[in-house]
């Protein structure tokens, strides 16, 4: 027991490790009026501890430089890429994802990264910060500027 | 307490722990292929295979070798009698697969543990007809082996004889009689109501 | 005897574990007579899921997902199996950093474990402080591979990261900070009257019997079986290391009994092994240079294995114990057959002649001794066979037995 103690009295004079992120307590009023604060500038927030150089989050997507070649569809364990036939391009699920980056080893343009985001959490699994890439408002943008230019010819 | 560098470097044990008796004589750790030459004068045509050797290590290249068996099942039970004679082989787990007409169980042993680079892998393939695959239990010479044994009979449909406890390990109890999930001759219907894909559900 | 045996189911509901499992003891008083095994509540069927749908790169990241603890172990003994199925050679290099990654986990698993191992004897100063220092390790991890865990290092014929000079410092410097700690570590721990007091003679696995119930890892070594792959077989990098297994005569000086406390022992100096390891590691890995995968492009290597016909094992000193892979490929996008054996599968068994003849308050520390990747709360059931009345008795009770049990060994030291 007494060397234990030793370590535990050598705690109380340090400083605690976590880091109160993103703030120490909560003001005393509802969520919606916190978020306005913030938005205000009133409240301060702690900024959260560095991640790593090599750090795995939110997967990030060039939706411009796909050639739609479904490579990354062969390798997710997941299956959390889909491919769009429309416009040739992939949807991906984050909510599925595995944040494993073999999709973006096999890319042969290079086009997915993995970004430093990990603030991820959503009301729902298929909400719409969830998804990205060639969603239905992307497929439905593209059939439009389609049009203008079948249009103009 | 401690010791400079624990772990590394010549282990501290009694000599004694590296020899066996085999024939009533005390041995060392044999080779890999002399293990499997003493294994085929013994058992002669029952038993055929092959010793495959791998290398290992960067800058110390070392090879450890793998025997690979094939034997007649009638005969299984005796090989691994054979085994326990020289030491108390370690069963790391049984495979298997469905091979067509036959089951076909790879027993993964090895012999010779506790000795510096010496442990040779035998994995012992016996195949069993499917209209009647019956293999003798190793749980009398080995209890540990019992897990294994009732995962393979529920998993391939393997009748292993003799084996003190039959019931069922990993699937439920709801799974239909005569389903063997590692099979690949099951009714499509009922491999169809078993079996979900979640990700093409939508979930 | 008879007439006074109860009945004690322990379980299914394990969400820790890899397989949930059961126990139904038969107790006499405080003293369990006889354990029966129900297993497999969370069999989660990812053999069947890899030979059905997936190709053998999307298998590595289901094998690191059998256990998040041992999330190296699964894909090294995986990708092993694959390699000698198909006749690929990793580079040299590669096979340095999958040690070192592997050396890595081990550090942390074992420091997990014995703040595990505390919580169950209810020393919790303990649990926070070994937990306290096992941050550092995971903070090498996260620096080298882009996670705490789940670190997706492997593939099949190499690693997909290389490890830097950066990275090698920091190992180093982490490295540092474990020799500096562990001085304390076994004060705290080993050398601690309670822990030995609460430890010594429970869950006694004799050397016969632990050869016989095929255990593995730190349980047959506990019991003074010298049994480590890294040792008897060395695959990788550790071929150019003298390691050899810990076995806990070494270091206590007595007689190796086979209890809870030799098991104990054996897991903290292993993790004094694997810094010890890992320094020789780091000198080999700068003085390796090369490639780290032995082919660059990912499709190449898919067309070869869906080409490939063969089978081969894989085999891995996981911190539980041996991880056994056995893949067969036969000219198909998926894995023909694909058994994984994790250590515990094998341990399992050897908890029977533990738990025979100790008491319920040591059935919590007996459990964990084998390192189940056993957390959380459990519940059992105490059926009263004489009078059929039967009362729910939560973990947390059988814990708090324990928690006075060892109350009463410090007020008897005191």
């Amino acid at each position: 027991m007494f060397p234990v103690a030793i370590e535990v009295l050598k705690q109380m004079i340090k400083r605690p490790f976590t880091n109160p992120y993103p703030a120490k307590y909560k003001p005393k009023v509802t969520l919606t009026e916190v978020v306005e604060l913030v938005q205000k500038g009133k409240i301060k927030l702690n900024p959260p501890v560095e991640v790593p150089e090599g750090f795995r989050g939110r997967i990030a997507y060039n939706i411009e430089e796909c050639i739609g070649c479904q490579l990354c569809i062969k390798v997710c364990p997941s299956r959390a890429i889909e491919f769009v036939p429309e416009v040739k391009k992939v949807k991906i699920y984050i909510s599925r994802c595995t944040f494993c980056s073999q999709c973006n080893d096999i890319c042969p343009k290079k086009c997915l990264s993995m970004s430093k985001e990990f603030e991820l959490a959503d009301y729902e699994k298929y909400g719409k910060s969830l998804i990205i890439g060639a969603t239905e408002d992307y497929v439905k943008k593209v059939e439009k500027e389609k049009k203008t230019a079948d249009k103009k010819e | 307490m401690r010791k400079k560098r624990a772990g590394m470097g010549e282990a501290p044990y009694k000599k004694d722990n590296e020899t066996f008796t085999y024939d009533g004589k005390k041995v060392t750790a044999y080779p890999a292929e002399k293990l499997f030459d003493m294994i085929k004068e013994d058992f002669g045509e029952d038993v055929e295979g092959e010793v495959k050797t791998f290398t290992a290590g960067v800058k110390k290249k070392k090879e450890y070798k793998e025997i690979w068996l094939k034997v007649k099942r009638e005969r299984f039970h005796e090989l691994v009698e054979w085994m326990s004679k020289i030491q108390v082989p370690h069963l790391a787990v049984a495979s298997g697969r469905d091979a067509g007409e036959e089951i076909e169980l790879i027993y993964h042993f090895s012999l010779f543990y506790g000795i510096r680079d010496s442990e040779v892998s035998l994995c012992v393939k016996v195949s069993l007809p499917k209209e009647d695959p019956v293999i003798d239990t190793i749980t009398d010479i080995l209890p540990g082996a019992l897990i294994t044994e009732r995962e393979k009979q529920e998993m391939l449909g393997v009748k292993v004889k003799n084996i003190p406890d039959p019931r069922r390990v990993f699937t439920s109890d709801e799974l239909p009689e005569g389903y063997y999930p590692w099979r690949n001759d099951n009714d499509p219907e009922v491999e169809k109501e078993l079996v979900r894909d979640l990700s093409k559900e939508g979930l | 005897m008879a007439e006074k045996t109860f009945t004690v189911p322990i379980g299914p509901i394990h969400p820790a574990l890899k397989e949930i499992e059961s126990f139904i003891l038969t107790v006499d008083g405080e003293r369990v007579v006889n354990v029966e095994l129900d297993l497999g509540y969370s069999h989660r069927g990812l053999e069947y899921i890899v030979t059905h749908r997936c190709n053998p790169i999307q298998a590595i990241y289901i094998a690191e997902r059998i256990c998040g603890i041992c999330s190296t172990s699964h894909p090294y003994a995986y990708v092993q199996s694959m390699e000698h199925a198909a006749g690929i050679t990793p580079p040299e290099r590669a096979e340095i950093i999958r040690a070192i990654i592997g050396e890595l986990e081990r550090i942390h698993s074992h420091i997990l474990w014995a703040g595990v191992a505390a919580h169950e004897i209810g020393f919790d100063t303990l649990l926070h402080w070994t937990w306290k220092i096992r941050e550092n390790v995971l903070d090498v991890l996260e620096a080298i591979t882009g996670n705490r865990i789940n670190y997706a290092m492997f593939t099949i014929g190499g690693v997909r990261r290389d490890i830097d000079e950066k990275g090698i410092r920091q190992i180093r410097s982490s490295l540092q900070f474990y020799r500096e700690v562990f001085d304390t570590f076994v004060a705290t721990f080993i050398e601690d009257t309670t822990v030995k007091m609460r430890t010594r003679d429970v869950g006694i696995l004799t050397r016969e019997e632990a050869e016989k119930q095929v255990a593995v890892g730190p349980t047959a070594r506990g019991s003074g079986v010298p049994k480590d792959v890294r040792y008897d077989k060395p695959y990788s990098a550790y071929a150019d290391l003298d390691i050899y297994p810990i076995v806990p005569d070494e270091f206590t000086h007595e007689e190796t009994k086979g209890d809870v406390y030799d098991r104990i022992v054996v897991r903290i100096f292993e993790v004094l092994q694997s810094v010890h390891i890992l320094e020789d590691l780091c000198d080999l890995l700068e003085s390796t240079p090369g490639p780290i995968t032995y082919q660059q492009n990912l499709v190449v290597v898919l067309n070869q294995l869906k080409r490939a016909v063969g089978e081969g094992i894989g085999r891995h000193e996981a911190p539980r114990g041996e991880v056994f892979h056995y893949s067969m490929l036969n000219k198909r996008e998926q894995p023909v057959v694909w058994k994984v054996r994790a250590p515990t599968y094998n341990n399992y068994a050897s908890w029977i002649p533990m738990m025979k003849g100790t008491q319920i308050a040591d059935i919590p520390i007996v459990i964990a001794s084998i390192d189940p990747c056993l957390s959380c709360a459990d519940r059992m059931t105490v059926v009263d066979e004489r009078t059929g009345k039967s009362r729910v008795m939560t973990l947390q009770e059988m814990r708090e037995m324990g928690w006075r049990k060892t109350k009463e060994i410090k007020r008897r030291v005191a």
